[in-house]
């Protein structure tokens, strides 16, 4: 299990830059520019807070992945968690009802856009699914030095 | 009369043969002109998949060897190094082991190791080289992926062996071992080589996102931990721009690498031959291109082409699997291409997709001829990367395509991801099929093993059968927005239908990637049997 104190000071570190509400208002009534929003930058990360309505690890939602539907003070939001793999890797579950806190920010997806999640936060236990560059994290990534030793015993 | 009633009765015996009667449906009994006898000598062999060796989490993971086989079924010696998302297992001895070869070039390879053994699923397209997957699946491990192996020329092992000028193309993880780490990274460049020294070298990076490139030196030698390995099997170390490797010579046109020292890099450098142009004016050519990797969706490829008259490039057509997400590009504009001076066969090309006019498509290549080339993507949107993805560019040649060539016995991989489920729990995961199809009259027969990793078992001997679809002159040369389409359906307990967008190098090349199912990455390569 990963240390969730560097993952949660990286959350600190973003600072609230937006009001939920005034994230979950841009989801719906103020698209972002798309084409603005081919790479991941950590600038115009947000937070999103919310209740779980659903988890699917393989939904039918693009892209392909794990998503969770997120009810917010205005409305809800699909979220993109990216490999459910790195979930179950960190023991990280959510459920219908769970509080959570995500750090991400919309990305383009052809002409359309989705949620990107980089930090999934319930509780005090958090998870990375997104590097700072917004690539999707392995369960590699999750591997202690112990883990990565025992590597070497792969043929 | 004689022959058609032979026709009919082997006809007969294949259709009994299709219907085992338990659910499942096996593949007719192969033919043609493969045996045990096709795959005799010295292979070098790499894949590049992921690996589960229970405890942790499936691992990314990389492979490269040399193994030996003695055209009767037997693995005489051979060796591998192996690259498990940073942790390195070198030199690591096969001591013997075994193969089949059915008639139709499809069958299997195991390696015995040390204590357990690695299994392989195997299409030749040639007595010297062939496709594979990684099917391991035992008490061990697990281990899948897809790669090639081709047949070594012993009279290269040796430094010197390593000589003149090369491109290369390593993609995979970079050593950044920190979480949330490694990360995606793209290697390429071109060096030359003489006696042990890396000279002229020149790269393009993209880590993680972040663009470099420059020039390095570097060096070639014996491994001194295993000395005879040179000779024995054309294996030695090598510091590339900073970062070591093991490699494997092919022969003198080819050598693999892997990196050893953090990171997982892995990937060929081919011999640059005199034929790659000096100067833009001189390249006439269309090009297909595909490229594979990562994006802030998952994982994405792109396959497309377009004609170059110099710097002018025309006819652009491309399509893009972005984790589910099919993106059409039918019209471009500012479509150009440049050479670099200074490097010989390095150059770029660049188009606008109208509909993504703040982020036009970028791409670097490096040609080892005035045919073929690999090539990384360099798009970028705010300052960033698009992707982290590299890939292969080849001229479009014997062309027009129709049923008159497009015909004969062909090798068929793909890898990628799908969405699986396994043990309840569905997920993405790594998805990896290699078989064998006679196309006839477009039609596709034949049978194929997939390994879709979640499962933890690979399934062999699907039948397979389809059909491929041409538009037009089958080049998409002519301006025309119309794809060339391929239909394959897998049949065992159960029935998988993928559909693809083809893109033909030649009669007897083809790169594909599924265009339909939201559900399914993939791409691949068709390759004549020969």
């Amino acid at each position: 299990m990963i240390s969730t104190k560097v993952i949660r000071s990286g959350i600190m570190a973003l600072g609230i830059v937006l009001s939920v509400s005034s994230l979950a208002q841009s989801q719906q009534t103020s698209q972002p520019d798309v084409q603005q929003l081919r790479s991941y930058s950590m600038s115009r990360e947000v937070f999103l807070l919310g209740t779980v309505v659903k988890f699917d690890s393989a939904s039918v939602t693009l892209p392909m992945g794990a998503h969770v539907v997120l009810q917010t003070a205005s409305g809800q939001v699909d979220v993109h968690l990216g490999n459910a793999k790195v979930l179950q890797a960190a023991h990280f579950t959510l459920n219908p009802g769970d509080s959570v806190r995500i750090a991400g920010e919309p990305l383009a997806l052809g002409d359309s856009t989705y949620f990107a999640a980089r930090i999934v936060q319930k509780g005090t236990q958090a998870v990375a699914v997104r590097n700072t560059k917004g690539f999707l994290t392995t369960p590699a990534s999750l591997m202690t030095r112990e883990q990565k030793e025992a590597l070497r015993g792969v043929r | 009369m004689k022959r058609l009633l032979f026709a009919f009765s082997v006809a007969a015996v294949l259709w009994s043969a299709a219907c085992s009667g338990n659910g499942t449906v096996n593949p007719p009994p192969p033919v043609g002109k493969y045996s045990v006898a096709s795959l005799n000598g010295q292979y070098a062999f790499a894949t590049n998949g992921e690996s589960f060796s229970g405890g942790v989490n499936a691992t990314p993971l990389a492979r490269v060897g040399s193994f030996t086989a003695d055209g009767t079924g037997k693995i005489l010696t051979g060796v591998e190094d192996v690259n498990a998302a940073g942790t390195t297992s070198l030199a690591l001895p096969i001591t013997g082991g075994s193969y089949t070869v059915n008639a139709d070039g499809r069958g299997t390879l195991t390696l015995q190791l040390a204590q357990t053994s690695i299994d392989f699923g195997i299409t030749l397209t040639s007595t010297n080289d062939g496709l594979m997957i990684d099917e391991t699946s035992n008490a061990n491990q697990s281990s899948t992926g897809s790669g090639n192996f081709t047949k070594q020329n012993a009279g290269s092992f040796q430094v010197s062996g390593i000589s003149g000028p090369y491109v290369f193309d390593f993609p995979g993880l970079d050593g950044d071992q920190t979480f949330p780490c490694p990360c995606p990274e793209s290697f390429v460049g071109r060096f030359d080589a003489s006696n042990g020294t890396i000279s002229s070298g020149f790269f393009d990076d993209n880590d993680n996102a972040n663009f470099s490139s420059g020039p390095f030196t570097g060096t070639i030698a014996q491994d001194p931990l295993q000395v005879a390995t040179l000779t024995s099997f054309g294996r030695g170390i090598a510091l590339i721009a900073g970062q070591d490797y093991v490699f494997y010579i092919v022969d003198a046109t080819r050598v693999r690498f892997i990196s050893t020292n953090g990171g997982m890099l892995s990937g060929d450098a081919v011999a640059q031959n005199n034929t790659v142009p000096t100067n833009v004016s001189s390249i006439n050519s269309s090009f297909v291109f595909i490229v594979a990797g990562s994006s802030g969706s998952g994982g994405i490829t792109r396959i497309g082409r377009f004609t170059a008259n110099g710097a002018t490039v025309t006819n652009v057509l491309e399509d893009t699997n972005d984790n589910g997400k099919f993106i059409k590009t039918d019209t471009t504009t500012a479509a150009s291409l440049s050479l670099d001076a200074a490097n010989p066969g390095r150059g770029t090309f660049t188009f606008t997709d109208p509909n993504f006019p703040n982020a036009p498509s970028t791409f670097v290549f490096y040609l080892n001829s005035s045919t073929q080339g690999i090539i990384q993507e360099q798009t970028a949107n705010n300052n960033g990367a698009v992707d982290v993805a590299d890939g292969t560019l080849a001229a479009q040649t014997g062309g027009p395509f129709a049923s008159s060539n497009i015909t004969g016995t062909y090798a068929i991989n793909w890898s990628g991801l799908s969405l699986q489920n396994g043990g309840g729990f569905s997920v993405q995961d790594e998805e990896d099929l290699v078989g064998q199809v006679t196309v006839s009259s477009l039609n596709l027969t034949g049978a194929a093993d997939i390994f879709q990793f979640q499962s933890g078992v690979p399934v062999f001997d699907l039948v397979t059968s389809g059909s491929i679809s041409i538009a037009g002159d089958g080049t998409s040369s002519t301006g025309s927005s119309s794809r060339n389409t391929m239909t394959v359906k897998l049949v065992k307990s159960n029935t998988t239908t993928v559909n693809f967008v083809v893109y033909f190098v030649n009669p007897q090349l083809a790169f594909f990637m599924n265009n339909q199912d939201p559900n399914r990455t993939v791409a691949g390569i068709l390759q004549t049997q020969q």
